[in-house]
């Protein structure tokens, strides 16, 4: 078979699924040396994931219309999935507990098995038209996504609480491996910190891409209102948190459903807003 | 009586435009208002609402002004509240800020410093040179945190700080400036600017952009120069996808040509402040149409399509109805033919080379398509927005802003020494609000450093 870039990187939908479940094997089993290969395995999905990007750049110059792996639904996946591993790997190796692996990487191999089975999504390279012919168009998907993927990290972090509070204190040997509350609650507000950033940056990125190309900077289109939704939603938990000492639990909820608006502002505006729009047209 | 009421009640508005309570309120609804104009359409007739949403709902979306949520009163009514929050609140915290930033943290004690998040105590007996160790201990301190402030006889021995990123204590400030920034520069543009739409032939010019309102009325504004577009382009890919659209425009000011400039989607033209946005285009067919009358006389008309021409000597009105580029490989068009007040006329299709006859009831008419030529007609975007750079100033500062809150801590470094004789006593205490684990490597340095020295005693 022809080694593509996307037969590539549709097997490191595979390599973190595998990743996902040695994660999940050391929070179970607790051996050192599962963790280290949990490690080992999410790296190499992640060293094939950016060679499989690599290509994919490549590859779309030898078909004579070059440009950055960031221009429709199945590459902005790929990125995501990319940043989230990468958001991912510098949590581990900062906090060094491996349990938080079993709680990020199914969001990477969640994007990379959508972005490689779909049939939503054309995994074929496409040449850019006019209006994405834009430097800023590139700056814009990397500052959000991001964005996006310290949102689901810190998704992540929000159910770890969860499920951490959930149970009765110290009650059993799972929870017991998870990191502590406090731990949690900063690691949780440092991630929505992050990402409350760069999703400025990449709002901002965007509304100086479409003032460039058709001279408004914000028009109130579904996607954009629903990235200030998002906004909304993240300035809430960092008030809240700062002003009203709001923490923990409270937090872990904002961080769940902040990420829902992520996930809507990316997905649900293409799928069931613009069906909608349509629908209300006809 | 009546004033400390009066203080008492405005200490209550104050207290509830300025509380956060109300921040994190309007943080919601607002996200949560957002979401109407999402899902319903906006900005379609009313009579669609009508259709589509029945009596009650359409009475619904057109009192709370649905169909354009974001710009409806109580939208803007919440944005304005938002503003009024975000002011009281950041004036009445000026005091508060100002005494956190001038708060002088020398006057701690012994006790005090040893309560410190970070901390380390070192006392060593029969040191040899105790002023000399004392000069080494602060020349390291001062190698890693700058030059300290100083103070004496606290608990009997010198107490040096130093104290930085007391400033980052702005940098929230910044955020909240930052966005009533960018509100001011979006007012200032909906009021002193205008948008609007330009289509012209290649070969065309205008002075005046097209607007369309509300009511599908069509406004003149005048751009206070000349525009013409000399040429335009379009390139496609082998798919068939668009692959670049370019105009080549002149700018004429005062009967001169100013500025010439190539657009192209992304990289638009701006001149005295009114910028064209490459948008859209259109091709225009040139035709030419032969007619010979029954005696033998000839006519040519170049027309385009919509165009209508006139024989007058014959009375005879010409018009193009149609046209298509390309049937059975040759360019067609439907031709109406007929005496000008519109009476007594006929259409025919012509195709390239094959003439047709046109019988009308005084004469006969042949008509023939000459040749057919298309002509693009580039579609600009026109805008004048003299409120856009106060809105990326409004941007810039909040990313400073958002730099400066959640990166930069106020971090204090204490060391205090008492020397007595042959004894010296050391504590190094440390704290900061902010990157607490980069600000512990750094403490962990000092304190390495310490130790060699004290050590090496
Ligand atoms: C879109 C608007 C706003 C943005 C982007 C914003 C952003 C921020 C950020 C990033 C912080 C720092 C939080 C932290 O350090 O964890 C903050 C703090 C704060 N915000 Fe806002 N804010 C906004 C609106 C408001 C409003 C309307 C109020 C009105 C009460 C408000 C009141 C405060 C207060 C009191 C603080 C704490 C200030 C301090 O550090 O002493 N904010 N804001």
């Amino acid at each position: 078979m022809h080694l593509s870039s996307s037969y590539i990187l549709s097997l490191t939908t595979f390599v973190y699924l595998g990743a996902t479940a040695i994660y999940l094997l050391y929070w179970i089993f607790r051996l050192e040396k599962v963790g280290v290969l949990g490690t080992i395995v999410t790296v190499a999905g992640f060293i094939m994931q950016t060679v499989g990007i690599g290509m994919r750049w490549y590859e779309s110059y030898q078909m004579g219309y070059g440009h950055a792996p960031l221009s429709n639904l199945y590459e902005s996946l790929v990125f995501f999935s990319w940043v989230t591993i990468l958001v991912y790997l510098v949590v581990e190796f900062k906090t060094r507990n491996r349990v938080i692996g079993a709680f990020a990487t199914p969001f990477a191999c969640l994007a990379m098995a959508y972005a490689s089975f779909s049939p939503n999504v054309q995994d074929s390279i496409q040449p850019l038209i006019p209006a994405l012919q834009s430097n800023w168009l590139i700056a814009h998907v990397i500052t959000c996504f991001l964005g996006y993927a310290s949102f689901a990290v810190a998704c992540g972090f929000g159910i770890m609480y969860l499920v951490r509070g959930g149970a009765r204190a110290s009650s059993s040997y799972l929870i017991d491996a998870l990191p502590s509350r406090r731990m949690l609650d900063e690691l949780m507000h440092q991630t929505i910190i992050f990402g409350f950033l760069w999703l400025t940056v990449g709002i901002i990125t965007g509304a100086v891409w479409a003032n460039q190309a058709w001279g408004t900077y914000w028009s109130w289109d579904p996607k954009e209102t629903w990235s200030l939704i998002t906004w909304f939603v993240y300035a809430t938990a960092l008030h809240a948190r700062f002003v009203r000492g709001w923490a923990g639990k409270k937090i872990a909820y904002l961080s769940i459903i902040g990420f829902v608006s992520v996930i809507f502002t990316y997905f649900g505006v293409n799928f069931l807003l613009s069906g909608l729009h349509s629908y209300g047209a006809s | 009586m009546k004033t400390k009421d009066f203080l008492s009640q405005s200490s209550i508005v104050v207290r509830f435009f300025s509380s956060v309570k109300l921040a994190i309120f309007l943080f919601i609804i607002l996200a949560l208002t957002s979401i109407i104009g999402t899902v319903l359409p906006q900005e379609e007739s009313l009579q669609f609402y009508m259709e589509h949403y029945g009596p009650f709902y359409f009475k619904v979306i057109k009192d709370l002004h649905l169909y354009d949520t974001y710009h409806a009163w109580w939208y803007l009514g919440l944005m304005a509240l938002f503003s009024v929050n975000l002011v009281v609140c950041t004036i009445k915290r000026l005091p508060f800020t100002l005494r956190l930033f001038n708060r002088s943290y020398m006057d701690l004690g012994k006790d005090e410093l040893l309560r410190r998040p970070l901390k380390a105590q070192w006392k060593c007996s029969k040191t040899a040179n105790t002023a000399q160790t004392r000069s080494q201990l602060l020349e390291t301190f001062t190698r890693f945190t700058g030059r300290p402030e100083s103070k004496g006889g606290v608990d009997g021995g010198q107490l040096f700080l130093s104290d930085r990123g007391k400033w980052s204590y702005w940098g929230v400030y910044l955020i909240h400036v930052s966005v009533l920034v960018i509100f001011a520069g979006a007012i200032l543009g909906s009021f002193t600017g205008f948008k609007g739409r330009i289509m012209l032939l290649e070969g065309e010019s205008t002075d005046h952009a097209v607007q369309m309102d509300s009511h599908g009325k069509i406004k003149k504004i005048p751009l206070g120069f000349t525009l013409k577009c000399n040429r335009f382009r379009v390139d496609f890919y082998p798919s068939g996808a668009p692959k670049l659209f370019k105009s080549d425009l002149s700018i004429i000011d005062n009967g001169r040509e100013v500025l010439k400039k190539s657009i192209v989607v992304n990289s638009p033209l701006t001149y005295k402040g009114i910028t064209f946005y490459q948008s859209s285009y259109q091709s225009v067919p040139d035709l030419k149409i032969r007619i010979t009358s029954s005696d033998g006389l000839q006519k040519e008309l170049d027309l385009s399509a919509f165009d209508r021409g006139l024989w007058p000597e014959k009375k005879l009105m010409v018009g193009i109805i149609k046209y298509l580029p390309n049937v059975h490989g040759a360019p067609a068009a439907r031709v109406y033919a007929g005496d000008p007040a519109g009476n007594d006329g006929a259409a025919v299709w012509l195709l390239e080379g094959h003439d047709r006859e046109v019988n009308l009831g005084r004469d006969s008419f042949r008509l023939s398509l000459v040749s057919a030529k298309e002509r693009y007609m580039t579609g600009l975007q026109v805008k004048r927005d003299p409120g856009v750079w106060i809105v990326w100033l409004g941007c810039a500062i909040m990313v400073i802003g958002f730099g400066i809150v959640f990166y930069v801590g106020h971090r204090r470094l204490w060391l205090w020494i008492r020397q007595d004789r042959d004894v010296i006593e050391v504590i190094l205490a440390g704290q900061t609000n902010k990157n607490k684990v980069s600000f512990e490597k750094e403490f962990d340095k000092v304190k390495e450093a310490i130790d060699t020295q004290i050590g090496e005693k």
